[in-house]
């Protein structure tokens, strides 16, 4: 592919053309035709993107029997707002939803740290041993999640030398999430790229590792540390099997694990209620942050799909 | 207090990750002795007690009342409520992590697995001073001993399959449910008629979660099959998976007509225990097989309308058929300390078996279900005979709220049935194996019994000799 | 993009060449530090507890967990290759690849042409494009968990379900959509291809933007008209990142869990059991049969690692060309 990337779309530059030229727009057949096919896809994505949401959210506050008689009408017989209420206590949504929230936080710093102190040592301070715990490194990316699943869980039960379980604890997810290669990678990437001359000049003028990596090289890997904390917030918000595996006292549970446990034991409307709490909070946060996620998707792309 | 697990919120979880280190402690090493548990009668000792999954509010409340009754007599054990329910396909997970309360239920199926790999504590020792403890029924007091003859868990309650119907909908059908059908005929009679008149599904199959397996092989015990053969080998008894028989075809057979025929088994095919519950307490299913005991899970849990329920025997028919019975044992953790087992079996003893063995623990039992709306004496199996049973029916007999006679059709009928415990080799893998069977015929009109059939008895036989 | 992960190894070299070497004293005690010391152990500890206790250890358990049988609570014996003979024998295997390849196959015809013409049109959207982008991502901020039960909800087999509700406006349906072994697969991918083609989308677009404007001027001075840019300009250029996300997609769909797991257990009638489904029932549904678990898990590791390497061999020539 070509070496030129732009991920972040700006203000219409003239040089920042597409597939149709301005004198392609002059035409009414193009101009028309194009304008057709936006309104379908806007009419397409509404529908699609949209769509479910507001239904989740409609149902979230409609009485059971007219979800299941009359999904598509709207509000029937009139609204129940107790449906809410009553998903926040019977889930303990609060709680979940903390949770979720700590194993985020939690694993995103975990994994930064393990990142950039990770590539810090195999970029820039390099000692003898780097080659080898480079190719340690990245051999593990070419082993699936799915082969650690039974032995990673076992280790978790009954941890090497410190003979703790970590199971239903958070450390049982922040921990195995910082050995991720992928993040060691990109970071080790970027700061292969920054100018070295910078940092013998720091080590000229006495500077140990720690205040080499503290004051100098930190503060210049902003970016890099924005996209692997986006890539790491949102897998951890999305896990699923791993917290059901190693969290099964509901105190420590994240709303993934919880909402399908109790499933069958609330009424459609509650699950429901509770469905769309727990999608508000995400959402909203997207919504806060739409830029640095769709960044961090698209450069993403390439590694996760 | 009993605090159910959520307010000690997350911060004491982490601290937990210091504690929860010392793991095995009494594995497989000697039996605690009532000497033993004398000792340690004073040590500060907190249990996590298994609780049903998913309770109303009321429920629960009912629950810690029993609970700080047991807290306020045994001042030195403090019990914590953790929300559990035995399920096929998790509970291995928590077994292997270690997460199990202190003191949990499995079915009999797997109590003779868990005593051999001595993955539950042994706790025979304590078992065998309780005063009841030789008073068991004997196939029930089984399905917890260990080979020689040591009862490592508690029979808490003995089920015989049933047929769970709801009356308002065989009214709104026209039928009388007073008169539930008899024979395997008027069944199928009375689904078609509920699903044309009323549009709900006439009768609806478990089919997931080992369940199918399960309900399929409690229909073939009714049609006088059974899942496996014992014979005596040589030094070691022979189990043979007998599945491709008769009478696992007749069942499918009838399964089958049920479904393409009069098109009366409704629209979810992927049922387990507990969606099939739900529906059915929210008035969406006609009739349907499990344990005879559910009432109480149907009304705490599905918060079913008690007017609307009934249940009745299965028809027995063919030679030899039986009513399929099981039921639930009560374990303690293997990770328990010997002060933690002695606290549980304590528990075991007032929370379970008291209010089967005493008149005063059945009327405390009793009483505080009552005062929170919950039910009182729904009609079940006795896990000791059925003199005991009717001695407990009349300590509580001013308590009982249930609609007694609307149970008629089964109390009548099933301590007069010929009740024959669950396959006994590998039984949750016998199950697991039919689940896509009975699946494949139901969502499968072209489904080739013979062959599935085939298959899964060979697989099943596979499963028997390598466990 | 792809440059940025392009996986290189590191130049463990110790300086560029070229650069003239600082004073020898001062270049001795630079060069000591560099090559190891107590501080740098200390820096690294983080990646090397992490990835030895939660990376290497495992997988090293792995391979040996692989030939022995263990339930926890025996000591583990070896049994040498027993695990995969019996593994190979499970007539679910054959079942569980099948459908497997079928969710990937589906995934694909549903997950594939879709985004990729939806960012074709939306990367000449002038007016509001953040809107459009935000619009196609929603669905994949929604938590997975949820994204299926809602769906669950969507998929009711009566004819009251909602989406047989739609059906039934025109004249279709009702469907049996989760209930049946034919419709359920397609089903599962259909609701996962929701939740996941706006990320597509976006690697589209971002890809898109990474096109040079000089070979559409070009194209036009030969007279190419719409249709003829795209093909001849717009797709050879994303051959790249098309080939990446096919095969991402391929290494991801082969571990999907989620949604066979909570839609339908694997049924109907095994329809929908996948390989990583069948992994999980081994070890933790009920048999606790660690051993074939892993067999297993290692088997299914071998075809990824193939696919992996086969990806970053690509990423890496194309990041270079």
């Amino acid at each position: 592919m070509t070496g030129r990337t732009r991920t972040t779309p700006k203000a219409p530059d003239p040089a920042d053309r597409g597939i149709v030229s301005d004198a392609d727009l002059r035409r009414p057949g193009i101009r028309y035709g194009l304008r057709a096919v936006h309104g379908l896809l806007l009419a397409a994505l509404l529908v699609t993107g949209l769509g479910p949401v507001l239904w989740l959210a409609k149902a979230a506050v409609t009485p059971t029997q007219d979800t299941l008689r009359t999904p598509l009408a709207v509000f029937p017989h009139g609204i129940d707002l107790a449906n809410l209420a009553e998903a926040w206590t019977r889930f303990d949504i609060d709680l979940h939803f903390v949770n979720t929230l700590w194993l985020a936080l939690g694993s995103w710093a975990v994994q930064l740290l393990v990142a950039v102190t990770g590539g810090y040592v195999l970029s820039v301070l390099r000692p003898w041993y780097a080659r080898i715990l480079n190719w340690l490194v990245l051999s593990t990316l070419f082993v699936p999640a799915v082969v650690l699943l039974v032995p990673l869980y076992l280790t978790v039960l009954d941890v090497p030398g410190l003979h703790v379980s970590l199971v239903n604890t958070f450390w049982a997810v922040w921990l195995p999430a910082g050995a991720n290669a992928f993040n060691v990678l990109l970071v080790t990437r970027f700061f292969d790229g920054l100018p070295r001359e910078v940092f013998e000049a720091a080590r000229v003028d006495g500077a140990g590792p720690f205040r080499l990596g503290w004051s100098i090289v930190l503060p210049m890997s902003r970016p890099v540390l924005g996209v692997v904390s986006v890539l790491a917030f949102v897998t951890a918000w999305k896990d699923f099997l791993w917290p059901l595996l190693v969290l099964r006292d509901q105190a420590v549970q994240p709303l993934s694990v919880r909402l399908p446990a109790l499933q069958d034991y609330v009424e459609l409307e509650v699950l429901l209620a509770a469905l769309a709490v727990s999608t508000v909070i995400p959402v909203l946060i997207f919504l806060l942050f739409q830029r640095l996620f769709l960044d961090g998707a698209g450069i993403s792309g390439a590694v996760k799909g | 207090m009993t605090s159910r697990k959520h307010p000690r919120r997350a911060v004491a979880a982490l601290a937990a990750l210091t504690a929860a280190g010392l793991a095995a402690c009494s594995g497989g090493g000697e039996p605690l002795t009532p000497d033993d548990a004398e000792a340690l009668a004073d040590e500060k000792v907190t249990i996590q007690v298994a609780m049903d999954e998913g309770l109303e509010p009321d429920a629960v409340e009912a629950f810690e009342a029993r609970a700080d009754e047991f807290m306020a007599a045994n001042p030195n054990i403090t019990v914590e409520a953790q929300e559990y329910t035995w399920t096929g396909t998790t509970f291995a997970a928590d077994l292997a992590g270690g997460t199990l309360p202190d003191v949990f239920t499995v079915p009999f199926t797997d109590g003779r697995g868990l005593i051999e790999r001595q993955q539950i504590a042994d706790i025979s020792g304590l078992i065998a001073e309780l005063p009841y403890a030789g008073s068991f029924n004997e196939t029930v007091a089984a399905a917890g001993q260990s080979a020689d003859g040591a009862q490592w868990a508690v029979p808490i309650a003995a089920y015989g399959q049933g047929i769970h119907y709801n009356r308002a909908l065989f009214e709104e059908a026209g039928l009388d449910p007073d008169v539930p059908p008899a024979t395997w005929d008027e069944v199928r009679e009375a689904a078609r008629t509920i699903s044309e008149e009323t549009g709900e599904t006439g009768f609806a199959m478990m089919t997931s979660s080992n369940t199918g397996g399960w309900i399929l092989t409690t229909l073939v015990y009714a049609l006088g099959g059974r899942g496996e053969e014992v014979s005596e080998g040589g030094d070691a008894p022979v189990v043979t998976a007998t599945i491709d028989t008769p009478e696992y075809r007749q069942a499918l057979e009838y399964l089958r007509a049920m479904r393409w025929e009069d098109d009366s088994m409704g629209d979810n095919f992927l049922h387990d225990w507990a969606t099939s519950h739900a529906d059915f307490g929210a008035g969406k299913i006609g009739m349907f097989v499990s344990g005879g005991g559910d009432y109480g899970n149907l009304v705490t849990q599905n918060a079913m309308n008690p007017d609307d329920y009934g249940v009745t025997v299965l028809p027995l028919e063919g030679d030899d058929a039986a009513v399929l019975g099981g039921g639930t044992l009560a374990a303690v953790s293997a990770k328990a300390t010997p002060a933690e087992q002695a606290a549980a079996v304590r528990w075991i003893d007032f929370y379970f078996m008291g209010k089967l063995t005493t008149q005063e623990g059945a009327v405390a039992d009793a009483e505080a279900l009552a005062a929170q709306d919950q039910p009182v004496g729904a009609p079940v199996l006795p896990v000791f005979d059925k003199a005991t049973y009717d001695r407990t029916q009349e300590w509580i007999a001013g308590r009982i709220n249930v609609p007694l006679e609307q149970f008629a059709p089964y109390t009548a009928a099933i301590y007069d049935q010929p009740l024959a415990p669950e396959p006994p080799s590998a039984t949750q893998d016998l199950y697991a194996t039919l689940d896509p069977v009975v699946q494949a015929v139901l969502t499968d009109e072209d489904a080739d019994v013979a062959t599935l059939l085939g298959d899964a008895e060979k697989q099943v036989q596979t499963l028997i000799d390598r466990s | 993009m792809a440059s940025t992960l392009a996986a290189g190894p590191v130049r463990s070299g110790t300086s560029a060449p070229g650069r003239p070497r600082p004073p020898a004293p001062r270049g001795r005690a630079a060069s000591l530090r560099r090559r190891g010391g107590l501080s740098t152990l200390v820096i690294a500890l983080p990646l090397l507890l992490c990835f030895g206790l939660f990376s290497w250890f495992p997988i090293v358990r792995a391979v040996v967990m692989s030939v022995q049988f263990t339930n926890l609570v025996a000591p583990p014996e070896f049994v040498g290759p027993d695990n995969f003979t019996y593994v190979l024998a499970d007539p679910l295997l054959p079942v569980a690849v099948r459908n497997t390849l079928w969710f990937a196959v589906l995934a694909l015809v549903f997950g594939y042409p879709l985004p990729l013409a939806a960012a074709v049109a939306m990367s000449e959207v002038r007016r509001l494009p953040g809107m459009f982008a935000a619009l196609a991502y929603l669905p994949v901020v929604v938590p997975p968990v949820v994204a299926v039960l809602l769906w669950k909800t969507f998929y009711g087999a009566s004819g009251t379900g909602v989406f047989n509700t739609i059906a039934g406006w025109f004249g279709a349906g009702p469907f049996p959509w989760l209930q049946d072994p034919a419709w359920a697969m397609p089903s599962l991918v259909l609701e996962a291809t929701w939740a996941a083609a706006g990320g597509t989308v976006i690697i589209y677009l971002a890809a898109l933007k990474g096109v040079a404007p000089e070979l559409y001027d070009a194209a036009e001075v030969d007279g190419a008209g719409i249709w003829r840019k795209i093909w001849h300009v717009t797709l050879p250029q994303l051959r790249g990142v098309l080939f990446v996300t096919l095969i991402l997609q391929v290494i991801g769909t082969s571990q999907v869990f989620t949604e066979p797991y909570l839609f339908t257990g694997g049924g109907p009638a095994n329809s929908t059991t996948t390989i990583l489904l069948m992994i999980y029932n081994y070890a933790f549904g009920g048999r606790g049969d660690y051993g074939a678990a892993t067999a297993l898990s290692l088997l299914l590791a071998v075809v990824l690692a193939i696919l992996s390497a086969i990806y970053f061999r690509l990423t890496r020539r194309w990041s270079t060309t």
